[in-house]
């Protein structure tokens, strides 16, 4: 990992006030540090030639990229998205500016609040629901193995009873004695 | 059988968020030590700081299957602006065998979700033929679909995911 120079962080902070949603990893993998906003660095790797030569595959995980970068841009990035994601006390900072405690900044957290709150709450209960899903699949299981073990036996039964019966056929028994 | 509405991809938001509907045609047997990945399942990430073993059906040994593993949900799932996180890439894998037999373009990354409860995918895609994978220059913002137009592997034909979060809590929000 390069050691970023105080000029360098300036630059990146300029660009990412004019750029919408930047690429905050300002020390990660070089290729992204000069990339276009959003997901135009996917559509850059597209149609870059294909990277023959393995890249070195650092040990950082998505949380580990994560902790670097916002050090130095958060303040300075008036983006709303990002302000957002900044809220998260992981990185101990609140994101938005002092002097913006207005009733507006107020009903707009709790607005936003609400809505992660009404997201997260959505995805619960979408687990709920694959797990009584799961459940009722595994009893329905349960109950199929156990019918399908009664029928198997009842189809046994029905032939043996059918042997039993061939068997008895083939002996010919006078029952009755007629007179002629 | 087709993904009906009440398939645990459906309902978990794997079909939109990460994959296109699809119709299953072939097994994929995934599994951590014993535990079988059945969709939804809860797993931690200490239950998964190995590669599972992956097992795949199909009949023509001729046939080679791309598996991929990726988290949408990174870096949590109110906010996933880094998605997707691609764990695993292996290709080349012939039918009724598993990844051992297959070429581990991205070495498995064990998930390890600091906050939130994240959605581990794993897909099985058919190749046309054996073919050369190049890996993707970085892990996050990995487009599962744009990987299989890219490499003509059309819709998958296998997928399962299972929910993870931290060992301790599930990391929300701490203000």
């Amino acid at each position: 990992m390069t050691q970023v120079t105080m000029e360098e962080v300036w630059k990146e902070i300029n660009l990412a006030s004019i750029h919408q949603h930047r690429q905050l990893n300002i020390d990660h993998e070089p290729v992204l540090r000069n990339q276009n906003p959003n997901n135009s660095i996917f559509q850059d790797f597209l149609n870059k030639p294909l990277n023959k030569e393995p890249p070195p595959w650092s040990s950082s995980t998505h949380q580990g990229s994560l902790l670097t970068p916002p050090a130095t841009v958060i303040s300075l990035n008036p983006h709303p998205i990002d302000t957002h994601f900044y809220k998260s006390a992981r990185f101990g900072y609140s994101g938005k500016k002092r002097g913006q405690d207005s009733d507006d900044s107020r009903g707009d957290r709790r607005h936003k609040r609400m809505t992660k709150n009404r997201d997260s709450a959505a995805r619960s209960r979408a687990r709920k629901q694959e797990r009584a899903y799961t459940n009722e699949l595994e009893l329905e299981i349960v109950h199929l193995q156990k019918e399908n073990a009664r029928l198997k036996r009842q189809e046994e039964q029905l032939k043996m009873a059918e042997a039993a019966q061939h068997q008895t056929k083939k002996i010919l028994q006078r029952s009755w004695t007629s007179p002629f | 059988m087709s993904v009906n509405n009440r398939d645990p991809l459906v309902v978990g938001g794997v079909i939109g968020d990460v994959l296109e509907r699809f119709t299953r045609s072939i097994d994929l047997r995934v599994t951590y030590g014993q535990r079988e990945v059945t969709n939804g399942l809860d797993i931690r990430p200490s239950q998964i700081l190995n590669k599972p073993r992956v097992e795949i059906g199909g009949e023509d040994l001729r046939n080679f299957y791309t598996l991929v593993m990726v988290d949408p949900d990174v870096p949590s799932p109110s906010n996933p602006h880094l998605r997707e996180y691609l764990h695993w890439l292996v290709t080349d894998i012939p039918a009724t065998t598993g990844t051992t037999f297959g070429n581990e373009i991205v070495s498995y990354e064990s998930p390890r979700p600091t906050s939130g409860i994240h959605r581990i995918v794993l897909v099985l895609f058919r190749q046309l033929g054996r073919q050369t994978v190049y890996e993707p220059g970085w892990r996050q913002q990995f487009n599962t679909r744009e990987f299989a137009a890219l490499y003509n592997l059309g819709l998958p034909v296998a997928a399962v995911y299972f929910n993870c979060q931290r060992d301790n809590g599930c990391g929300g929000r701490r203000n």
